[in-house]
């Protein structure tokens, strides 16, 4: 089964590359066929003709792109099994189109040590339907006190430091994780937010919080984090990477940073790009994440920021919350909704078919760009090229319904919303690990014989 | 019902003979609401009252003219009427407040409500089941309204859409949200004035950014005309409350300069400790209301207060005593009268009198 893949009449689109360039050497926007044998791209022609035992996917009308990254997801597996876990993460991840995720390290208990790093890799070889490369924490216990065995956890596959959820309020040990990620080259992921000024805050404070009678986060609690990280950065070298930067302050800091040389990226959220506060239903706490939605002019400087690669990646900060959590008042309800099956729908409108940015340009920032932060093998359809693809129809017009949904949870502002572009078909490794039977089943009529 | 052109307002049947003593000329049971009293209708088509902000100028009016009804018929002692004799209201306290809840328990008995007091401790809210869980009992015990008061701004909000059309939801304050029948009462004051609202000057002074008491006061006067200032320390004003249209003051003088009525805001004690302001010795200074500040308003200028009042810090003791410029005495029995009135619109259904 699956052993060898045909897809025909797809167009191929490929990503600009990591400096923003289309490649000369890569299809783009080509209508081409594939053949795919032993979890690679064989071949890359027109007019394929269909050998025995090859599964045919009829990719007419639909653009075949690598599979995505997504550098920023919570998938709770250790501990946290009632919102989510490996198995159901990559079924959400690969039904969003997704073929690389990277798991935060704020597991229960965290990913702070070898064996703790180690139940988890085995746990993602069981479990796993699509890669997911695994985050560790900067320090011991998310404690933002204690570094811990970066280079150990390093050499076992951690593909980032992160303390991601917890910020690293001192400032010292901050620059120690600098210093010491010389030994390993891998990225920090910093979530930027300073927790004094966003204390008891639920959503962002502006216009909305003042109407709604409810805590605010400033903005200020971001950019705050951000100049003082950058400056930080600035003495010791090294790289930084800001996870879900949401406020106009912080993007315009990353921009001068950026400028004057200093090695920083970024990533924004979808939820981010397309909503603000104003957007809200008040008091409903799928719309309740951290960093929270901001104001227009934020929304609109992280569009931006995108448009002008100051913001270099889009990730989805998936963070699954059981329905009991998220029924709590909405001030005590944790932080954090699901993203990874409404991510490229959602941008993909707001970017490529508002005629803003080119598909291929788009395509990037969930590709080329994180896989050059994290430090993988660039994502593409080319001979001998991973096969790692995601089919999408950018013409189709679907409701996401969170009945549907492959996560555990369902926390998500997008609820019945209408979207335009749908990804049917995922291949990791050469298979087919995601089908969108409704919509697509007759596109690939024998795997879908084959599906409940 | 007799009349087919109104509403029944009236004690029918008492049953305890002090009642029937009291109501010797039975002429006087029959007060009625007139049904082409503007806002009727849309009262009838409402729910629940979960804020200020969603009330129509109609149906703000036709809420006055009942509550009138109902002082009158409280001030006359010709209460507990019968007119929701079959139904139970349900106070669901998460928060203390002895005063907004004997409010509301006088309220309904005034109108022959059966009363089912919950005292919910705070330590179970973080828990979650609790609005959801309790919210299914109360509509399982066959509970007709519920009024509530919770720490979480929204939670009346939230209690509404998991009762749905089964149960009237009555806020009696949502955390920093709103507190619909406060600035109701205070409205229904100000108005005993003799004062229109349209075009006053009201100040509103203290501690904005915690006050559902100022929020439901603004949305609720603006809509009526009324021009808002607020003056407070800026460390408890909340960020672009000038974007709706109220004008923001540091200092106490300019805001209560030419005011018609001064709302003075409880000061939670917490504040200093919050870190919030320096001392309560400075915030005296700086926003306490005695009778020589009150010299900027105007001659005839009424302060109110939602209680209780912390005597001496937002406002002196001579100044809450003075009955000719302290209107929190008149507040506190207009609350009871705006709370039936309030109980009686959503819950009387014609349909049950027969």
């Amino acid at each position: 089964m699956q052993s060898a893949i045909l897809i025909k009449n797809g167009r191929v689109i490929n990503p600009t590359d990591a400096s923003g360039k289309a490649s000369s050497s890569l299809a783009n926007n080509q209508s081409l066929d594939l053949r795919i044998r032993d979890g690679k791209i064989v071949e890359l022609e027109s007019d394929l003709k269909v050998k025995d035992n090859e599964t045919v996917v009829d990719a007419g009308g639909c653009w075949v792109m690598p599979g995505f990254v997504d550098m920023h997801t919570h998938l709770r597996d250790l501990g946290q099994a009632d919102r989510e876990d490996i198995s159901t993460g990559t079924h959400a991840a690969a039904a969003g189109g997704y073929t690389t995720v990277v798991a935060m390290a704020n597991t229960d208990p965290a990913t702070d040590c070898a064996e703790i790093l180690d139940r988890i890799i085995k746990r993602i070889h069981e479990h796993a339907i699509v890669e997911v490369l695994p985050v560790a924490a900067v320090t011991k216990g998310l404690k933002g006190v204690e570094l811990t065995n970066m280079v150990e956890m390093s050499d076992m596959g951690a593909i980032a430091f992160s303390d991601d959820g917890m910020p690293i309020s001192n400032l010292d040990v901050l620059r120690r994780a600098l210093e010491y990620a010389r030994l390993h080259g891998r990225p920090i992921i910093s979530h930027p937010e300073d927790r004094d000024l966003s204390h008891g805050g639920s959503m962002n404070e502006g216009m909305q919080s003042t109407c709604l009678g409810m805590k605010g986060i400033p903005s200020a609690s971001e950019a705050a984090c951000v100049a003082r990280e950058i400056e930080v950065l600035r003495y010791t070298g090294g790289r930084l990477h800001f996870a879900h930067t949401s406020a106009k302050a912080s993007i315009d800091l990353i921009r001068q940073a950026k400028a004057q040389g200093l090695n920083v990226t970024a990533d924004a959220t979808p939820h981010h790009l397309v909503l603000s506060d104003a957007e809200m239903t008040p008091y409903d706490t799928s719309f309740k994440m951290n960093p929270p939605l901001r104001s227009k002019q934020d929304v609109e400087a992280i569009e931006q920021g995108l448009m002008e690669g100051v913001i270099d990646a889009i990730a989805t900060d998936h963070a699954p919350h059981s329905k009991l959590d998220k029924s709590k008042p909405f001030d005590h309800a944790p932080f954090g909704i699901i993203g990874l099956e409404t991510a490229f729908s959602l941008c993909f409108e707001k970017l490529v078919l508002s005629g803003k940015m080119a598909p291929n340009k788009f395509l990037a920032l969930i590709t080329t760009h994180p896989a050059k932060i994290l430090g993988i093998a660039a994502p593409q359809i080319a001979v001998e090229a991973r096969a790692n693809i995601a089919i999408v129809d950018p013409e189709m017009r679907w409701h996401f319904e969170i009945a549907e949904s492959h996560s555990k949870s369902k926390n998500s502002p997008f609820t019945g919303r209408s979207l335009k572009g749908k990804n049917l078909i995922t291949i990791f490794n050469g298979k087919i690990v995601y089908l969108d039977k409704e919509r697509a089943g007759k596109r690939v009529p024998e795997v879908c014989a084959t599906l409940k | 019902m007799s009349d087919a052109s109104s509403t029944a307002l009236e004690s029918k049947n008492p049953k305890n003979s002090k009642d029937q003593n009291r109501m010797s000329d039975d002429k006087d049971t029959n007060l009625t609401v007139p049904d082409n009293l503007p806002g009727i209708s849309s009262w009838k088509k409402r729910r629940h009252l979960l804020d200020t902000k969603d009330l129509s100028v109609e149906e703000v009016e036709a809420l006055i003219t009942v509550a009138k009804l109902c002082k009158d018929i409280h001030s006359k002692g010709r209460a507990p009427l019968t007119v929701l004799s079959h139904k139970v209201v349900a106070n669901l306290f998460y928060e203390n407040s002895t005063r907004t809840r004997s409010s509301f328990e006088l309220a309904a008995r005034k109108l022959g409500a059966s009363v089912l007091n919950l005292d919910i401790r705070m330590s179970s809210v973080a828990k979650g089941e609790t609005i959801e869980d309790t919210a299914r009992t109360l509509v399982s015990m066959g509970v007709d309204a519920v009024v509530q008061r919770h720490s979480s701004s929204g939670s009346a909000h939230k209690l509404a859409e998991l009762l749905k059309d089964e149960v009237h939801v009555l806020n009696a304050g949502d955390g920093w949200n709103a507190h619909p029948t406060q600035a109701l009462l205070d409205l229904f004051s100000m108005q005993e004035t003799g004062k229109s609202i349209k075009g006053r000057k009201v100040a509103i002074i203290g501690d904005i950014t915690h006050s559902r008491v100022a929020r439901s006061n603004i949305w609720l006067l603006q809509k009526l005309g009324a021009e808002i200032h607020v003056a407070g320390p800026p460390t408890l004003v909340p960020v672009q409350l000038d974007t709706f249209g109220v004008t923001v003051h540091e200092r106490l003088d300019p805001a209560i300069k030419d005011a018609d009525f001064v709302i003075a805001l409880r000061l939670q004690l917490e504040r200093q400790d919050e870190g919030l302001i320096p001392s309560i010795g400075e915030y005296k200074r700086l926003y306490r209301l005695d009778h020589e500040r009150i010299k900027r308003c105007k001659p005839d200028v009424r302060v109110l207060h939602p209680g209780p009042v912390n005597r001496g810090i937002e406002i002196t003791d001579d100044l809450v005593d003075d009955n000719k410029v302290s209107l929190v005495n008149l507040q506190v029995a207009n609350g009871i009268a705006v709370r039936m009135a309030v109980l009686y619109l959503l819950m009387f259904d014609e349909s049950d009198e027969g």
